[in-house]
């Protein structure tokens, strides 16, 4: 197999600029930024909190979609033939957060710092938190968010996470809420791990963000899909999660997403037995900052102009922590026009 | 010089959009890959399949598709008049017309990087490795290798040895 070939734009690095930039995220907006870059000559040096470079498609995304060696040969590429240089374990932060995969870390770098070290910075840390959903019951014991099951299944198997880390899952219930990708391949993990599934999302399978394709997929397998469902509280007992209380819903008007809007039904909940619980609802951008230093919107996302360029000069940003959450491909396609903006305004044409 | 194959292996594909991407930034936003999504959400990306009996090539009437060395089918835009016969006979309905280039255009395998001795965009970048590039029997035994890593029953423990065989199918760069 041969990795993925981020700079597939040149053969060989060309003359240097003398120009170096910080990536912030060694995801597939930053490593395609950075293939982008060092094609133009650029040093580039990449900062990331987990272990080795590849992000959410190394870490998260199962093996069957994305292989890990394409993307490790990809990552080595870029450093063996362009001279990146990585700082994994490195969190860069400007004030406090605490984000999922947080425990990988090993030293913080203010991005103040990387702005005063560098000649420009790109920021491409992507969606490491979860929404959480806010109803009673939902801190038991049992509850696990759906990142951090999928990357303590696959950072196991890469060797990052111990195996006690790893809930056994054989025979056991797994409840998932949500149909999106990252439902789909949380089921699809426990599945393969032996234990019952059964998928609870609160539209029908045409509305699913995962698509009827990808779910028939899952219940050939054995997975359970109970659509109209949404949840009202987590029943617990001494402190861990013993069942789920649904709803059942029906559809409503067609909502801003064009979907039609699930609408609770009083009076006929019900529950249904679960040892662990799933809350696949989305997830949310983890700039690295928390404070006024960058302008973030109402989700949380870095504020990006036309130039890519955050609210500061000289810092721009890239892929699912500006747009997300998204699909790789735009990550890439992002990583790709951010990384021409920077070079653009290194050379003073922007 | 030995027929090269473009191979999108659509049970492999996760429809991630990388393809469309990348062609889309070397043909100044105009794809040649495009992803396509059916009622049920499955992904597919289609492009000219440079197929062996090519209906385009023998129904040109000016002989403008041509079989470059490397296998790609080929427009020579000068000798294209627009006729759009060959989309009438595609089953994939690749060629489109530009009304920039006043000729069809569509896939070349990317004609010009080949030129520079690099390969198409699509097949390196692509995350899932689902797009093959090379001689027939490698892109085959690739997509079979691939194909293999999709039953997650065949997903246990590997040796040492199964390891280091695991990472290239033998084939390295072609």
């Amino acid at each position: 197999m041969r990795g993925m070939k981020f700079s597939f734009l040149c053969k060989k690095k060309p003359q240097p600029t003398g120009k170096r930039i910080a990536i912030v995220g060694a995801g597939p907006a930053g490593l395609t930024a950075a293939g982008y870059l060092v094609c133009r000559g650029h040093d580039v040096d990449i900062y990331d909190k987990m272990p080795e470079p590849g992000g959410l498609m190394l870490f998260v995304i199962p093996e069957f979609r994305i292989p890990v060696e394409r993307v490790r040969l990809g990552a080595k590429e870029l450093e063996e033939e362009f001279e990146v240089t990585y700082y994994p374990r490195t969190k860069v932060m400007e004030g406090e957060r605490l984000d999922e995969g947080d425990e990988f870390y090993e030293r913080v770098i203010r991005l103040r710092e990387l702005k005063e070290n560098y000649d420009a910075v790109l920021i491409a840390t992507g969606i490491w938190n979860v929404r959480r959903i806010g109803i009673p019951g939902d801190d038991l014991e049992g509850i696990i968010s759906p990142l951090e099951l999928l990357f303590w299944i696959k950072g196991n198997k890469l060797g990052y996470v111990p195996d006690e880390k790893v809930p056994e899952l054989k025979g056991r219930k797994v409840g998932i809420i949500g149909a999106g990708l990252t439902a789909v391949d949380v089921a699809f993990e426990c599945n393969r791990l032996g234990a019952d599934v059964e998928i609870f999302y609160r539209r029908t399978i045409r509305e699913a963000p995962a698509g009827a394709y990808e779910i028939n997929l899952l219940r050939r397998r054995g997975v359970k899909w109970f659509e109209l469902v949404t949840p009202k509280s987590v029943i617990g007992e001494n402190g861990r999660v013993k069942a789920i209380e649904l709803l059942r819903t029906r559809l409503g008007e067609p909502d801003e997403t064009g979907r039609r809007r699930p609408i609770p039904i009083p009076g006929s909940e019900f529950q249904v037995p679960a040892d662990y619980l799933v809350f696949a609802i989305g997830m949310v951008s983890t700039p690295p900052v928390n404070g006024s230093y960058l302008t973030v919107d109402r989700r949380g996302r870095l504020v990006v102009d036309s130039r890519h360029m955050t609210s500061v000069e000289g810092i721009f940003a890239a892929g699912d922590v500006a747009n997300g959450p998204t699909k790789v491909g735009r990550a890439i396609k992002d990583g790709l026009y951010t990384a021409v903006a920077i070079d653009k305004w290194l050379r003073g044409e922007l | 010089m030995e027929r090269k194959y473009l191979y999108v292996d659509y049970l492999t594909c996760i429809g991630c959009e990388t393809c469309q991407t990348v062609c889309d930034f070397i043909h100044d936003g105009n794809p040649y890959i495009r992803i396509y999504v059916t009622e049920n959400k499955q992904y597919l990306p289609i492009n000219c399949k440079h197929c062996d009996d090519a209906p385009c090539i023998r129904v040109c009437p000016t002989q403008a598709i041509y079989r470059d060395e490397d296998g790609a089918v080929r427009i020579a835009e000068d000798r294209c008049i627009g006729c759009l016969a060959c989309l009438q006979v595609c089953p994939y309905g690749a060629p489109f017309y530009s009304l920039k280039v006043k000729a069809v255009t569509k896939c070349d395998m990317c004609a010009e990087r080949r030129e520079e001795g690099m390969e198409p965009a699509c097949a390196l970048m692509c995350p899932a490795e689902a797009i093959q590039y090379g001689p027939l029997e490698i892109v085959m035994d690739l997509v079979r290798e691939r194909r293999a890593k999709n039953i997650p029953e065949h997903q246990r423990e590997l040796t040492e040895e199964e390891l280091r065989k695991s990472i290239s199918s033998g084939f390295r760069v072609f």
